[in-house]
C-alpha cells in the first residue's frame, strides 16, 4: 500500500479568520486517591483557518483534555471555547458539525467495513445519499482506499485503519479537523502518508489541530505551536518566534528548556 | 431528538451485534443446543435409571413362605408377581436369595453385607432375621385359635423386624431400595389379609374404608398451573441475561475499542445514542427471551411425552400440553416493557465499566437483585393484591400468573397498578441509562488503582467543609450495617415483655451507638466545618422552626391516613403486631417528659444530624436536589426495619429532605420530626382524656371506634389539615434561607470526572 507523497515543508503563508479559540479553559477532576487533579488551567489559544496548530506536550500534559473539550465531550470547568464562531457548551451540536475527529485508536468498528463505516458517519452527519456516495468515491479515491470498501475493520492493519478514520473524519468536509496524536502506532510509511494528508488538509483552507508529542512532526507540519505541560502552555508562536523568544533554535532544545524550568518553578 | 439518528444507531448496532459470533452463540445458537441436549441428557440419565436392574440380595427367606401361608415373596431370580403392577417393574429388580445358615448371626452378617454394599457388590440387601418365619407361624397359629367367650386379650408374639440396608449416597442403591419398599409393604399388606381370612375376618379389619381421590383440576388447569409458574420465570431471566450480554459490548466494548469517542464527537445527542443502544439491546433481549422460550418448551414437550410413552400409568406430566394462545399473547405482552426494563438497567450498569471483562462482573449484582423478584412469586403464600401488584417485577410475574391460569377477573383489577410501576420503572432506568451516558466520570473514567491506605489518607488529609456525595453514601451504608448486626446482637437480650428500663436502654443503644457516634466519626475524620455539615451555622431561623412545627401538627391527620393504607396494602405479620404492642405498652409506662424525651425528641435531633445534616449535606453536591432528596429519604426509610414503618418514613423523609434543602437549617426539621414524633405518641391518650365534644369535633363517631390503636380523624380534619400542610410547606419553601448558605449550592458543581 502507497500513500501519495507531498512535500510537507512549508513556508510561511497568509491564515484565515480564527476557527478555534480556547479562552482560559480549565478542567479538573476528582480522584480516588490523589484529590482534585487539574488536567488543564488557563488554557487560551487561537487557531486559523488554513492553519496547522500543534499542541505539543509529553504524555499526560493535557492535549487529549483539551481536544476533548474542543469536541464538547467534556465540558471545562472554567473558560470558554469556540469553534467557527459557535460555543462548545451551549452550541454542543452544532460545534461537532463543524469538526472531524481523528483519534489516537483509530476508532474503527471491527464488525463493520470500511465503506460501511463511512457512509455511517455521512449519513449521522445528515447527508444526502447521492451526496454522500459521490463524496464517499472522492474520498476513497483521494486516500486510495478503494481496496478497503469490503474490508472489516478487524481486518486491517493500523495504517488501513488510520485512513478509514480519515475518511470517516472528513465525510462531511469539516472546517476543523483535529488530530489527537494520530500517528501513534503507525509505521514510518503510514505516519509520512498521514503527515502528507494533514498538511494538504492545511492547504485546502481547513483549521487542522495536532496533538503529538513528536517535536519533529510539529516542527515540520505545523505552521503555529502551543508547548503544553502539567496542562498549561508554556509557550506559543510560529516556529520562529519561540526561537526568537527563548534564543533557542533547536525546537527540542527548546521544549526541555521550558519543561526543565516550569517543574523547577514552585 | 432526531429519530432518524437513533434509527441509524440501532440499525448500526443491530448489524454489529448480529456479526459478533460470541454475541450470537450466547443469544441464539445455546438455547437451541443447550435445551435439546439437556432434555436428551435428562431423558437418557432417567431412562437409565428406569431400565436399570437394581440388585438385591435377600437373605433368610428360605422358610418364609411357609410362614406367610402361601404368600410368595420371592420366586427364582425375582420377587414374586403378584407384588408388581407390571411384568416391566418386576424386571427391574433382580433378586438374589440367600440362605442363613443354622448359625446365622445377624450382627456379623449385617457387617459382612454393608461392606459388600459399600463395595457395589448390591444395591440392596433385605435380612430376615432367623427367628422371623417362626415368629410369623406362632403369630398365625395365635390368631387362628378360636376366641374365648369373654374375648380375653391375647398376647401376640413379637416378631423381630426385617432389616434393609441400602445407600442413599449411591443413586442407583436409592432407587432399587424406593422399589424394594414398595414391595415389601406390598408383600406385608398380602399377609395382612391372608392371616385376616385364616381368622374369618373381613379386610375391612384393617381396612374399614378407602379413600376416594377426586383432583377436580382439568388437564388444562392442571398444565396452566405448571406453566404460569415456570413460563414467566424463564422469560424473564432470559430477556435480562439476554440484554446483558449486548449491552456490555455496546457500552463497554465501545469505551475499549475506542469508537465511543469518535460516537460522541459525531452530531448525535447523548439521549439519541442511548435511545439506539436501547432498542438494540431490547431487540435482543426480546429476541434471546423468545427462542429460549420456544427451545425449551419444544424440549420440555418432547421429553415429557417420551416419559409417557414409557409409564402410560404415570400420566399428570407426561399429558402436559402445551400453553394455550392467550397465555403466549400475556406472556409476548408483558416482556416488551420487562425487555425495555432490563434494557435500561443493563446498559446503566454497563456503561460505568471500562472494559468487557469489567463489565461481565457486573452481570452477578444485577442478577442477584432482580432474581429474588422473580422468585419470590413463586412461593406459594404470595398472592396478587394491591400490595403485591405495587411491587417492580413481582407484580408483573404475579399478573402474568394470574392471566396464564386463565383467572382473567382476578388480574384485570391489578393490570393498571402494575403497569404504571412498571412504566416508572421503566422510565427511571431509562433515566440512570441516559444520565450515566452523560456523566464525563463514567464515560472517561481512567483506570483507577484502589489503595485503601491512599484512599483513607486522602479522605482525611484533603477533606472539604462538607461530605462528598460518596462520603453520604458511605455513611448511610454504615448506619445501616452497624443497625443491622447492631440489632442482631441485641436479640440476644430481648425479651417477650420488655420493662421500662429495657425500652429505655434499647432505644439509647440503637439512637446514640447505631447512628449518632457513626455519624458524629464520620463528620470529624472526613469534614473540615462540622456545623455546617449538620446544617447548625447561622442563627437559627426562628420563623422556619415554627412553621415546620404547625406542618407536623397539620401533617399529622394525613400522615396517620397513610399509615392505614400502608398497612391496609402490606398487613403486619402478626408476630410484628404482637411486637409492636408490647413495645407500646411499655411505652405507655413511662412519664410522659421522658416519654417525649426519648421517643421524640432523641430520635428527631440524632436521626436528623445523620440523614438530614450528614447524608444530605453530602447528596445535595450531585447535579439534582430532587434525586438527594430522594436517595436520603429512601435511606431514612430503610434504617426503619419494618417494610410499613420504612415506607411511611420514606415519605417523611421526603418533605425533611425538602425543608432541609429550602432552610439551610437543622433546625425546622427537628422541630418537625419532633413534633411528629410527640403526636404519634400522644393522641391516643390526648383522644382519650379530652372531652367528648374535642373528640367528635376531631374524631366523630368516637365511640363506634372503641379501639385507641384504630383511632382515625374526620375525613374534613385530614383533608383541612392537608390544606393546611400544603400552605406551610409552601410558605417553607419560599421563605429566604437565613442560615448561610453551602459553598456548594445543589446544582452548582460540576459532576466530578
Amino acid at each position: 500500500m502507497q500513500w501519495p507523497a507531498t512535500e510537507l515543508a512549508q513556508p510561511p503563508r497568509a491564515v484565515g479568520r480564527p476557527m478555534v479559540e480556547a479562552i482560559g479553559l480549565a478542567k479538573s477532576y476528582d480522584d480516588l486517591a490523589r484529590g482534585k487533579l487539574t488536567a488543564i488551567e488557563e488554557l487560551t489559544f487561537t487557531a486559523h483557518a488554513g492553519e496547522a496548530f500543534a499542541l505539543l506536550g509529553p504524555n499526560g500534559a493535557g492535549k487529549t483534555t483539551a481536544l476533548r473539550i474542543l469536541t464538547t465531550m467534556l465540558t471545562p470547568t472554567a473558560g470558554e471555547a469556540r469553534v467557527n464562531g459557535f460555543d462548545c457548551i451551549t452550541q454542543a451540536e452544532l460545534v461537532r458539525r463543524q469538526i472531524g475527529f481523528i483519534s489516537t485508536n483509530t476508532a474503527v468498528y471491527d464488525r463493520m467495513t470500511a465503506w460501511e463505516l463511512v457512509e455511517y458517519f455521512g449519513q449521522l452527519h445528515g447527508l444526502p445519499d447521492d451526496e454522500l456516495h459521490a463524496r464517499m468515491e472522492t474520498l476513497f479515491t483521494r486516500l486510495e482506499m478503494h481496496n478497503l470498501r469490503n474490508t472489516l475493520g478487524a481486518k486491517m492493519s493500523t495504517g488501513m485503519r488510520q485512513k478509514a478514520s480519515i475518511a470517516r473524519a472528513l465525510i462531511h468536509d469539516p472546517p476543523v479537523i483535529v488530530f489527537d496524536e494520530a500517528t501513534n502506532g503507525l509505521d514510518v510509511l503510514a505516519a509520512r502518508a498521514l503527515l502528507t494528508e494533514v498538511s494538504r488538509l492545511r492547504d485546502e483552507g481547513k483549521c487542522v489541530i495536532f496533538s503529538t508529542h513528536i517535536m519533529r512532526e510539529a516542527e515540520r507540519l505545523c505552521d503555529r505551536i502551543a508547548i503544553l505541560h502539567r496542562g498549561k502552555i508554556l509557550a506559543q508562536g510560529t516556529l520562529p518566534e519561540l526561537r526568537e523568544q527563548h534564543a533557542e533554535h533547536d525546537l527540542e532544545e527548546l521544549f526541555f528548556q521550558l519543561i526543565h524550568e516550569a517543574d523547577n518553578t514552585p | 431528538m432526531n429519530w432518524r439518528n437513533v434509527k441509524l444507531i440501532w440499525r448500526r448496532e443491530l448489524r454489529d451485534q448480529l456479526r459478533d459470533r460470541r454475541t450470537l452463540f450466547m443469544v441464539a445458537v445455546l438455547p437451541m443446543l443447550m435445551y435439546p441436549l439437556l432434555g436428551m441428557s435428562v431423558f437418557q440419565l432417567s431412562q437409565f435409571m428406569q431400565t436399570h436392574e437394581g440388585r438385591v440380595a435377600v437373605i433368610g427367606a428360605g422358610d418364609i413362605f411357609d410362614a406367610a401361608g402361601g404368600v410368595p415373596i420371592v420366586e427364582g431370580d425375582r420377587f414374586a408377581e403378584p407384588l408388581f403392577d407390571s411384568p416391566a417393574d418386576r424386571s427391574r429388580l433382580g433378586v438374589t436369595s440367600i440362605e442363613a445358615r443354622p448359625d446365622y448371626d445377624l450382627a456379623s452378617a449385617l457387617d459382612e453385607h454393608q461392606a459388600k454394599l459399600e463395595a457395589g457388590a448390591w444395591d440392596v440387601v433385605v435380612f430376615f432375621p432367623p427367628t422371623f418365619a417362626s415368629r410369623l407361624i406362632e403369630l398365625r397359629a395365635e390368631l387362628a385359635k378360636p376366641r374365648g367367650e369373654a374375648g380375653a386379650p391375647r398376647a401376640p408374639p413379637e416378631i423381630p423386624q426385617p432389616v434393609v440396608l441400602y445407600n442413599s449416597g449411591r443413586e442407583s442403591s436409592q432407587v432399587a431400595f424406593l422399589r424394594v419398599e414398595r414391595v415389601l409393604s406390598r408383600w406385608r399388606q398380602a399377609v395382612v389379609s391372608q392371616n385376616l381370612a385364616e381368622s374369618e375376618l373381613p379386610t375391612a379389619v384393617t381396612t374399614p374404608f378407602e379413600m376416594l381421590q377426586r383432583d377436580i383440576a382439568s388437564a388444562d388447569v392442571r398444565s396452566g398451573a405448571l406453566w404460569s409458574k415456570l413460563l414467566p420465570f424463564v422469560l424473564f431471566v432470559w430477556a435480562l441475561t439476554g440484554a446483558f450480554y449486548p449491552a456490555v459490548d455496546l457500552c463497554a466494548g465501545e469505551k475499549e475499542r475506542g469508537t465511543l469517542e469518535t460516537l460522541l464527537a459525531s452530531p448525535a445527542e447523548r439521549n439519541e445514542i442511548v435511545l439506539g443502544k436501547l432498542l438494540t439491546v431490547m431487540c435482543f433481549s426480546i429476541f434471546t427471551a423468545c427462542l429460549n422460550l420456544a427451545s425449551m418448551g419444544l424440549t420440555g414437550k418432547f421429553v415429557m411425552q417420551q416419559f409417557a410413552a414409557m409409564s402410560p400409568a404415570d400420566g399428570g406430566l407426561g399429558n402436559l400440553g402445551f400453553p394455550p394462545f392467550t397465555a403466549i399473547l400475556w406472556l409476548l405482552l408483558a416482556l416488551l416493557p420487562m425487555a425495555a426494563l432490563f434494557s435500561a438497567l443493563s446498559l446503566a450498569c454497563a456503561s460505568f465499566a471500562k472494559s468487557t471483562k469489567e463489565g461481565q462482573y457486573y452481570f452477578m449484582p444485577l442478577f442477584l437483585c432482580t432474581m429474588p423478584l422473580m422468585l419470590m412469586p413463586m412461593s406459594p403464600g404470595v398472592e396478587l393484591n394491591l400490595g403485591t401488584s405495587l411491587v417492580p417485577i413481582m407484580g408483573v410475574v404475579l399478573l402474568l400468573r394470574a392471566l396464564i391460569e386463565g383467572n382473567l377477573a382476578t388480574a384485570a383489577p391489578y393490570f393498571v397498578p402494575t403497569s404504571i410501576v412498571t412504566l416508572i420503572c421503566c422510565w427511571l432506568a431509562a433515566k440512570w441509562a441516559v444520565a450515566q451516558f452523560n456523566s464525563e466520570s463514567v464515560l472517561f473514567r481512567e483506570s483507577e488503582q484502589f489503595n485503601l491506605k491512599l484512599w483513607l489518607r486522602r479522605l482525611i488529609r484533603d477533606r472539604e467543609a462538607t461530605p462528598t456525595p460518596k462520603l453520604a453514601m458511605a455513611l448511610a451504608a454504615t448506619l445501616l450495617l452497624v443497625k443491622f448486626f447492631g440489632e442482631l446482637l441485641m436479640t440476644r437480650f430481648a425479651v417477650s415483655e420488655p420493662s421500662v428500663n429495657f425500652v429505655l436502654f434499647t432505644l439509647g443503644v440503637s439512637q446514640l451507638g447505631f447512628i449518632l457516634i457513626p455519624t458524629l466519626l464520620f463528620a470529624w475524620c472526613f469534614t473540615r466545618d462540622q456545623l455546617r455539615t449538620f446544617l447548625l451555622r447561622g442563627s437559627v431561623p426562628w420563623r422556619q422552626v415554627g412553621l415546620a412545627g404547625l406542618l407536623a401538627v397539620t401533617l399529622h391527620p394525613v400522615g396517620l391516613e397513610l399509615t392505614r393504607a400502608i398497612q391496609l396494602l402490606y398487613p403486619l405479620s402478626e408476630e410484628t403486631k404482637l411486637r409492636l404492642v408490647a413495645l407500646a405498652q411499655a411505652i405507655a409506662d413511662v412519664p410522659w417528659p421522658l416519654m417525649l424525651a426519648g421517643f421524640a425528641l432523641l430520635p428527631a435531633v440524632v436521626e436528623e444530624l445523620a440523614f438530614r445534616g450528614f447524608i444530605l449535606s453530602g447528596l445535595r453536591k450531585l447535579r439534582s436536589p430532587s434525586a438527594a432528596v430522594g436517595i436520603s429519604a429512601v435511606a431514612f426509610g430503610i434504617l426503619h426495619g419494618v417494610l410499613q414503618q420504612s415506607l411511611s418514613a420514606a415519605i417523611l423523609g421526603l418533605v425533611l429532605g425538602i425543608i432541609a434543602l429550602r432552610t439551610n437549617h437543622l433546625a425546622p426539621c427537628m422541630l418537625f420530626h419532633a413534633t411528629y414524633n410527640g403526636l404519634n405518641l400522644l393522641y391516643p391518650q390526648l383522644a382519650g382524656n379530652a372531652s367528648a365534644e374535642v373528640r367528635k369535633a376531631l374524631f366523630g363517631d368516637f365511640e363506634a371506634k372503641i379501639s385507641l390503636e384504630h383511632l382515625s380523624y374526620r375525613p374534613v380534619i385530614v383533608i383541612l389539615g392537608s390544606g393546611l400542610a400544603l400552605l406551610l410547606l409552601r410558605a417553607l419553601v419560599r421563605s429566604p434561607a437565613v442560615a448561610p448558605a453551602p459553598a456548594e449550592a445543589p446544582g452548582a458543581t460540576r459532576p466530578a470526572l
